[in-house]
């Protein structure tokens, strides 16, 4: 009996003990799991980090792309051009692009609705909210299959003034380009590269002929976890033309600097027109212009003495015509350096200018070189903007080229081919044809010698060049200014940055 | 009255025994944990510090040269409503502009390998933007421009100057902490090829052959022409790593595209 009791005593004895084990777990379990936690909150601090970096830097470039997408549009050549409603555009006018991803619906002109991406900063900038004004939107290009989308939402094309420049949290703030003391707000802004005394920004209701608007391009990007990115441009359009009144060229044939050599080929077939040869044109050039007229430079002998049979020089004998024209006279040799942007009559302007074409061109090519290195698709409605740095052989090329031709080097030129638009010699200025052919430049031609044989920068112009000299009598047919062609050349070739900010959200 | 019976002291010991390795290897593993972790806070908080810094230097840069002199129509005569050039200079800023070289070339005291002086309008008009290191400490400052100030002399104000990152490493050996050198070099040999300084800032500028680096540009050298400005921070953990006692530093790059024009 005793022993049967003493049993159950310790069956329950070890029952009452069999709890602990569960406590022990626990306790175990408390102590991973801290580490576990640990672990996990150190790598999680870490990844946010990360993110935190990643994606201000996202909505950046983010709001870049849109920046881009927008400049590169407003060009005629670009494949998705985005003709703007008026040209220029007013103050009451304002272009968007939208970017709507995965069924959203954007509309910066609904300053009502926060949750649509409301332009704001449009109101900042210029009084006014923007849902009142005319506004035309339209679809991005930005969405190509297989990537993934770019995350701007809007970007906004519009004109600018002195004020929208500014800082819109500060008021009376901007950039008063005409140092007058005024931050005017209510004047759009125009870019004359022919203003006296510097090129720049003008405010101006009437601008004059050589001025293009300046537009404005804002550009908002919001990534899906709120990270916002808000940059700016103020682009002005690139057109190339030396001229000081209006964006034109000033002969079908200008040689620039002292001393300048011409010697033609004399040939009953070989003309240089300063007439206009485009449908209606009433503009009437001098066939070959120079720039130097004093005494003691030979620049007007050395032409006249190689421009024979001087019947064949026909065009104005002033140095620009206003309509309706006089008739074409012969030997029309003019000194054009009075109509001229004073940077197009220096070395280190026209290298500017060269500098610019450059950024801007469809193909930089590296000379010497031939035509077989230019790139294919060149037509009279796609005309291209080429730069040769160096020398360029036409030989043996019995092409057609359209668009601008910039040659910095030698520019060996073979009457079978043919260019229509714009050829410029600047740098080594020389033009030399020993060939013969059919072929005719049809727009206009420039020539000026800004560095010398080693290459190194002149201080002034030097001796540009222009000789055509083959055997034979069938030497090309010339150069035929052509308003139309030398238009279509001149460009816009590129939007150019004139300024960019990024733009502090407090909203 | 029941008899028990009780645990040996034989198996209380064994069990203590075992209780007391299992608790020690545990509590060695959270300390060991512990030390980890606080490296590796230290580290990403090294991290942190230098992403932003970059993060700021880049943004301050990209818009340098804001508003440029082409966009006036006539220059105002106060030469604080523009920008001169993106990057001002010493010495003769604004008389006569100087070649920027690296590791001591060139004629510029700035922009240098590590002082630099972005002018632009931050918002509040044109602003004197400078990073500058002194000792292992990068220093930010931002003054207003004046017509005539000096970029140099106004910014290096104790009142201007602001603490921007500290433990910057990329000139140690010209401070007084030279000594930890030899340590660094151990743990990171390739960091510090020949025991030479590491510029902060190496500057990219244009020039009518394309961009080349500003100490190979020639007479296109100067600060009004730089480009771009690549960016090189190593910045050294607060404290060693607490295991090892090694000296822990993180090295990152990026790069400033100041895509306003020229002048």
């Amino acid at each position: 009996m005793m022993k049967m009791m003493k049993r159950q005593q310790r069956v329950a004895g070890s029952r009452a003990q069999r709890g602990t084990a569960l406590l022990i777990a626990i306790f175990a379990l408390l102590l991973i799991s801290v580490v576990a936690i640990a672990l996990i909150v150190s790598s999680g601090t870490d990844s946010a980090l990360a993110n935190n970096y990643r994606t201000s830097t996202s909505a950046y470039y983010a709001a870049l792309a849109g920046l881009e997408e927008a400049r590169g549009r407003l060009l005629p050549a670009n494949p998705n051009y985005l003709p703007l409603p008026a040209s220029p555009l007013s103050l009451s006018q304002v272009v968007y692009i939208i970017n709507p991803t995965g069924g959203q619906v954007i509309a910066p002109n609904n300053t009502a609705n926060p949750a649509t991406y409301p332009d704001n900063e449009y109101a900042r900038e210029f009084g006014v909210d923007v849902a009142t004004l005319n506004v035309t939107i339209n679809a991005s290009v930005s969405p190509v299959a297989g990537l993934p989308p770019a995350s701007y939402k809007w970007v906004r094309i519009n004109a600018v003034t002195e004020q929208s420049m500014g800082d819109p949290q500060v008021p009376g703030s901007g950039v008063d380009v005409n140092a007058d003391n005024i931050v005017d707000g209510v004047t759009p802004l125009f870019y004359d590269p022919a203003n006296a005394p510097t090129p720049g920004l003008i405010t101006t209701l009437a601008p004059p002929a050589t001025a293009s608007q300046a537009l404005e391009i804002t550009s908002y990007a919001v990534l899906p976890n709120g990270s916002q990115s808000m940059l700016q441009y103020v682009v002005r359009p690139l057109v190339v033309f030396p001229g000081l009144s209006s964006q034109t060229f000033p002969a079908a044939l200008t040689l620039e600097g002292n001393n300048v050599v011409y010697e033609g080929p004399g040939t009953n077939s070989f003309f240089i027109r300063g007439q206009d040869q485009c449908g209606a044109g009433p503009a009437m050039l001098p066939a070959i212009g120079y720039t130097n007229g004093s005494a003691s430079d030979s620049s007007k002998s050395n032409i006249s003495g190689g421009a024979t049979p001087a019947a064949n020089y026909l065009g104005s004998s002033i140095p620009s015509s206003p309509p309706p024209p006089p008739p074409a006279a012969t030997g029309s040799i003019v000194n054009v350096g009075g109509v001229m942007n004073p940077n197009w009559l220096t070395p280190s302007g026209l290298e500017a200018v060269v500098q610019d074409i450059t950024n801007s061109a469809d193909v930089v090519l590296t000379g010497p070189t031939t035509p077989s290195s230019f790139p294919s698709g060149m037509s009279a409605s796609h005309p291209m903007t080429i730069v040769v740095n160096g020398d360029l052989d036409m030989n043996s090329w019995r092409n057609t080229g359209f668009g601008l031709l910039l040659v910095t080097g030698t520019l060996k030129y073979d009457p079978d081919a043919s260019w229509q638009g714009l050829i410029l010699v600047i740098g080594q200025g020389n033009f030399l044809s020993t060939k013969s052919g059919n072929g005719q430049i049809s727009g206009a031609v420039l020539i000026a010698q800004t560095r010398d044989l080693a290459g190194n920068p002149l201080a002034t112009l030097g001796t540009a060049s222009f000789r055509q000299t083959g055997p034979g009598n069938n030497l090309g047919q010339g150069i035929n200014y052509n308003s139309c062609l030398v238009q279509s050349a001149m460009g816009p070739i590129a939007y150019k940055i004139l300024s960019f900010r990024q733009i502090n959200q407090t909203n | 009255m029941p008899h028990t019976r009780g645990f040996t002291i034989l198996e209380l010991m064994i069990a203590m025994a075992i209780f007391t390795l299992i608790c020690g290897a545990m509590f060695g593993l959270l300390q060991l944990s512990q030390q980890k972790y606080s490296s590796e806070t230290q580290l990403s908080g090294a991290f942190q510090e230098t992403r932003l810094a970059i993060d700021q230097i880049v943004r301050d840069f990209n818009v340098s040269g804001y508003p440029a002199v082409s966009m006036f129509s006539k220059v105002p005569t106060d030469s604080s409503q523009y920008v001169l050039s993106p990057v001002a200079w010493d010495p003769n800023y604004p008389a006569t502009s100087c070649l920027v070289g690296t590791a001591g070339s060139g004629t510029c005291q700035t922009p240098g390998d590590f002082d630099l002086i972005v002018e632009t309008d931050l918002g509040n008009g044109v602003s004197w933007v400078r990073y500058q290191l002194i000792g292992t400490t990068l220093y930010r400052s931002v003054v207003g421009k004046t017509a005539t100030g000096d970029p140099v002399n106004s910014t290096s104000t104790a009142a201007v100057r602001v603490p921007f990152l500290t433990n910057v490493m990329n000139n140690v050996m010209n401070t007084p902490s030279a000594g930890l050198l030899t340590q660094i070099n151990a743990t990171y040999p390739s960091m510090f090829p020949g025991g030479a300084p590491q510029p902060i800032f190496k500057y990219t500028c244009n020039t009518s052959a394309g961009p080349k680096p500003c100490p190979l540009a020639g007479s296109d050298g100067l600060p009004g022409n730089i480009r771009d400005v690549d960016i090189n921070l190593i910045v050294m953990t607060r404290q060693p790593d607490a295991q090892t006692q090694v000296l822990k530093l993180v090295e990152l790059d990026g790069r400033g595209h100041r895509l306003n024009p020229s002048q």
